[in-house]
């Protein structure tokens, strides 16, 4: 007899749930394989090769969710865990005095894999780490450079989630990434400027079209002139901001504070809860007309268009922002109906077999205007252009930010002169998001994609994706990212 | 609640079979040297939110990594699945990987073989407590808000791990560690308060003690004023003093002093903050989580760190240390940060002797700004309030600082004996509460 199949892991462990008495059941196995090739200061430091198999039950008994998962994936674990579960719940449901409600969800069929033209493993790690030698070369042939760093990394995952509903998925998916840094070191002061490919849901093609080793010239370069560069004055400046930059901010301020969960409370001992309440749905003005942020998880490529979620609901687009108007959340099927929506949006996910999804910002852009480049930056007298991510920081309600970038050039009377170091800029969301009088064109549109999105306890890394042409945003508040004395 | 005890089916990974997994890829393995590392985890939590549970889990993850070395050249692999074909397929990935990597020039082999400290890093209480003894404290701290008409949210955890590292050089340790953890927020309203705890014993939560603390922060904290932002003298309770000294401990990487890209480059030897302060490393303190051991296979042990003041000790990589001759690779896992000359009991008794400041409770969501100067940024969170005439008058909306604590530790007003701290974003420290004369805070939020 050979090894049972996914299938049959699967179907044994719905038996149990089932027979116990339980409304609802799920269960996902996943195979997870990772490599990270990484280096630092001219040399390979690291190469590594994972591989994460395990499985997680969840289980809802009179309305109580249980959750149980194991690494050890066998006829024996799998009914242990299964049963467990549901000792859990009934333990949850013994205490509880209001009961989940799951939203209704069609039942689906499918298979979900990631398009590749160039599968990662088929590319040799004699390749991928002369790649990473090269650029960090070329990164040191710059004067006053002291330091670099540059990685490789990809994910593939093969999951199957099955519910007690009927639901059956199968899941193909990768995504990588490439990125490479330089620290330089001028008169006794360093700073460090970096470059990386989006994290996408794409093979090795999207490393390839990096052209890092390219790349690092211009980011040598830059590292010193912003070492050497005069910080920046305080003041009130206009801004406008990079796709890449902007991706972070949309996140932060936007992203999470549109997560149901947290604006009714289930995050509020963690990453916290919302000032988009619930009764701000459909009225509250969070930013200009200019400013409209579709999510869409159904973008090809993007991190979060895995077909379906881990409520197994299908992937969908929706308006989280409409002409600066909140209009809707990110949901899972749980949360849904507690806002008396019909549907989830499908943003539950978990990061690994080991963890119990939570609501997760979908892939959200920022709807592209009509302004080129040159219109944004031309009707600026004094301002900055932004670069990058640099810190962040954000309160618990996410009212409150605070960004810095990874480059930033001052603005005269419409032109980008010189470096600045130090910009951080700070304010309140929806008085930042009011002030924006400009997105650009679509030509521009650039996404980028984070895969650290930190939430949950014990703590869980969510995936998504931030799209978005550059912006201008009037009179935000800067100031200088070093205290004096 | 009738859930049985945690099951202790299937048993963690034990030291023989360690031994014996390890002992198995060691002799199979062509490379010149190899190392095996264990983590072996079975973790519970329970999670609840508007005085629900909301999550309810138990979970059980082991890893077993591989590094392989042929000269200079090495690689790692790492798996899950224990069985004998998929460890010896992990081997022969970490083998593959590391026949064609290139050589690196800051490669050393596995450290020396040497005994390691056996520390109390298990506790029985910790490995027998399940899904029921979790519940049990979740509907404690549940039943004491909804008393008082108040909201919890917050988490119990407790688990036990299987730790280990063995060498070809004959370089082996083995330990089990347990870890119990309890936070709680309170919200009443607007206002929230919070508390925290870990330990290695689950009977060391404190469970009803904290979250009472918590309701008592929350209740005071409605009807916030408003204070407009700029330089204040601050009262930090042992959570805000931890977050500060996370970021501060986290600069001391050695490589970077050497390069001349960390904020206490040139500073070794110097007088880096009040000469009043001292950070060592206890691992043997019975209210901190050491370890004998770290997954590199380096002991650890008692170490100052700053003394007096005066910067003595950095974080140590293995080649770096190599370079620079140090012997012995001090850890920092375990630290506490004491005051010396006379202490405050508590944090009460710095209130009642402070004319007027601000109190900040916690600190959340801290993130350097800026690494020449170490100047972060961060927000108070889960109770701020305005202290006057040695009490504290009202809450304040919560305000974002930009500082360093390279600059708001040059000075302590007053403080008390190192106490338990432990948040979202920190490991667990025994710290003071302090009274510093200027945290610099740059913005208000709206809450």
């Amino acid at each position: 007899m050979g090894t049972p199949s996914w299938e049959e892991f699967s179907a044994l462990a719905l038996v149990r749930i089932r027979a116990a008495g339980a409304e609802y059941g799920d269960i996902r196995i996943q195979h997870s394989m990772t490599e990270q090739v990484r280096g630092e200061d001219r040399r390979i430091a690291s190469v590594r090769d994972a591989e994460d198999t395990g499985f997680g039950v969840r289980v809802l008994y009179h309305g109580a969710w249980g959750f149980a998962a194991s690494s050890i994936l066998s006829l024996e674990e799998v009914p242990r865990i299964a049963d467990l579960a549901v000792e859990i719940a009934k333990g949850s449901a013994s205490i509880a005095t209001e009961k989940v409600r799951l939203a209704e969800e069609p039942v689906h069929c499918d298979r979900v894999v990631t398009p590749v033209r160039i599968d990662p493993r088929t590319v040799s790690l004699e390749e991928k780490t002369s790649l990473l030698l090269e650029a960090m070369e070329v990164l040191h042939g710059q004067t006053g450079i002291v330091r670099s760093a540059a990685e490789v990394w990809w994910r593939r995952d093969l999951k199957r989630f099955e519910s007690t509903e009927g639901t059956a998925l199968e899941f193909d998916l990768l995504a990588a990434q490439g990125a490479i840094s330089a620290t330089a070191l001028s008169d006794g002061r360093f700073a460090t400027r970096s470059f990386n490919t989006p994290h996408l849901r794409q093979g090795y093609e999207l490393i390839e079209g990096a052209r890092l080793p390219h790349e690092s010239l211009r980011v040598a370069s830059e590292a010193v002139e912003k070492a050497k560069a005069p910080a920046v004055d305080a003041g009130f400046y206009d801004l406008v901001l990079d796709p890449e930059h902007l991706s972070l901010t949309m996140h932060e301020s936007c992203g999470h504070p549109s997560e149901l969960d947290r604006a009714l409370g289930y995050e509020a001992n963690y990453a916290g809860t919302s000032f988009l309440t619930t009764d701000t749905l459909g009225t509250f003005r969070f930013g200009s007309p200019h400013v409209t942020l579709v999510a869409d998880n159904t973008e090809p490529g993007t991190l979060a268009s895995t077909g379906y979620d881990d409520d197994g609901v299908a992937c969908q687009m929706w308006d989280i922002v409409r002409d600066g108007i909140f209009v809707g959340y990110c949901t899972n099927r749980e949360v849904a109906s507690k806002i008396g929506e019909a549907r989830s949006r499908g943003c539950n996910r978990a990061d690994s077999w080991g963890s119990v999804p939570i609501v997760r910002i979908a892939n959200m852009g920022l709807q592209s205007g009509t302004a080129t480049f040159d219109q944004l930056l031309g009707d600026v007298k004094r301002g900055i252009y932004v670069e990058g991510h640099g810190s962040y920081s954000i309160d618990q309600r996410r009212y409150n930010f605070q960004f810095g970038g990874d480059a930033f050039w001052l603005i005269e009377n419409g032109r980008r002169t010189h470096m600045l170091r130090d910009v951080i800029y700070h304010g309140i969301t929806p008085e930042f998001w009011n002030s924006c009088d400009g997105v650009a064109d679509g030509t521009l549109r650039q996404r980028y994609g984070f895969i650290t999105c930190g939430k949950g306890q014990p703590g869980q890394s969510g995936w998504m994706t931030h799209a978005a042409s550059p912006a201008r945003f009037r009179k935000v508040q800067v100031i200088r990212g070093e205290r004096e004395s | 609640m009738s859930i049985t005890a945690a099951k202790t089916w299937p048993k963690m990974t034990s030291r023989e079979e360690f031994r014996f997994l390890a002992d198995l890829i060691l002799a199979r393995s062509s490379g010149d040297e190899t190392t095996v590392t264990l983590q072996d985890l079975h973790a519970g939590t329970t999670r609840f939110a508007n005085n629900h549970v909301v999550q309810n889990v138990d979970v059980r993850r082991g890893t077993l990594a591989v590094t392989v070395a042929f000269g200079a050249r090495h690689g790692t692999a790492s798996a899950t699945d224990f069985t004998a074909g998929s460890v010896l397929e992990t081997l022969a990935r970490a083998e593959q990987i590391a026949r064609v990597t290139p050589e690196d020039p800051e490669h050393l082999a596995p450290p020396e073989p040497e005994p390691f400290a056996v520390r109390e890093t298990a506790r029985p209480e910790t490995m027998a407590a399940g899904p029921s003894r979790r519940l049990e404290y979740a509907n404690e701290a549940i039943g004491l808000c909804r008393m008082e008409h108040l909201l919890a949210a917050g988490v119990v955890t407790s688990s036990v791990s299987s730790v280990g590292v063995a060498s070809n050089n004959g370089l082996f340790g083995y330990e089990t560690r347990t870890d119990a953890r309890f936070s709680i927020t309170v919200q009443a309203g607007d206002a929230t308060g919070w508390n925290a705890a870990a330990h290695r014993s689950i009977d060391h939560l404190k469970v009803q003690e904290r979250t009472l603390a918590a309701i008592d922060k929350a209740k005071r904290g409605c009807e916030p004023r408003e204070l407009p932002a700029g330089p204040y003298p601050v009262v930090l309770e042992p959570a805000a003093v931890a977050g500060l000294w996370t970021c501060l401990i986290r600069a001391l990487d050695a490589k970077s002093y050497q390069k001349g890209v960390s904020p206490f480059s040139g500073r070794l030897g110097e007088r880096v903050v009040d000469k009043r302060l001292t950070l060592n490393n206890s691992p043997d303190h019975t209210d901190l989580l050491g370890v004998g051991f770290t997954f590199q296979g380096l002991p650890s042990g008692p170490s100052s760190w700053i003394d007096s003041g005066l910067l003595r000790q950095l974080a140590y990589d293995r080649f770096t240390a190599n370079v620079q001759g140090i012997k012995t690779i001090s850890t920092l896992e375990a630290p506490i940060l004491s005051v010396a000359g006379a202490v405050s009991g508590s944090t009460k008794d710095l209130i009642s002797q402070t004319d007027r400041a601000i109190l900040v409770s916690n600190l959340w969501y801290i993130r350097p700004v800026n690494l020449n100067d170490l100047t972060l940024t961060g927000m108070t969170r889960d109770g701020t309030f305005l202290i006057e005439k040695g009490e504290i008058v009202c809450a304040v909306k919560n305000f974002r600082f930009h500082d360093s604590p390279l600059r708001v530790f040059q000075e302590i007003r007053a403080a008390t004996a190192p106490m338990e701290a432990v948040t979202a974003e920190t490991g667990k420290m025994l710290v003071p509460a302090m009274a510093l004369p200027r945290l610099h805070f740059s913005s208000v939020t709206r809450f």
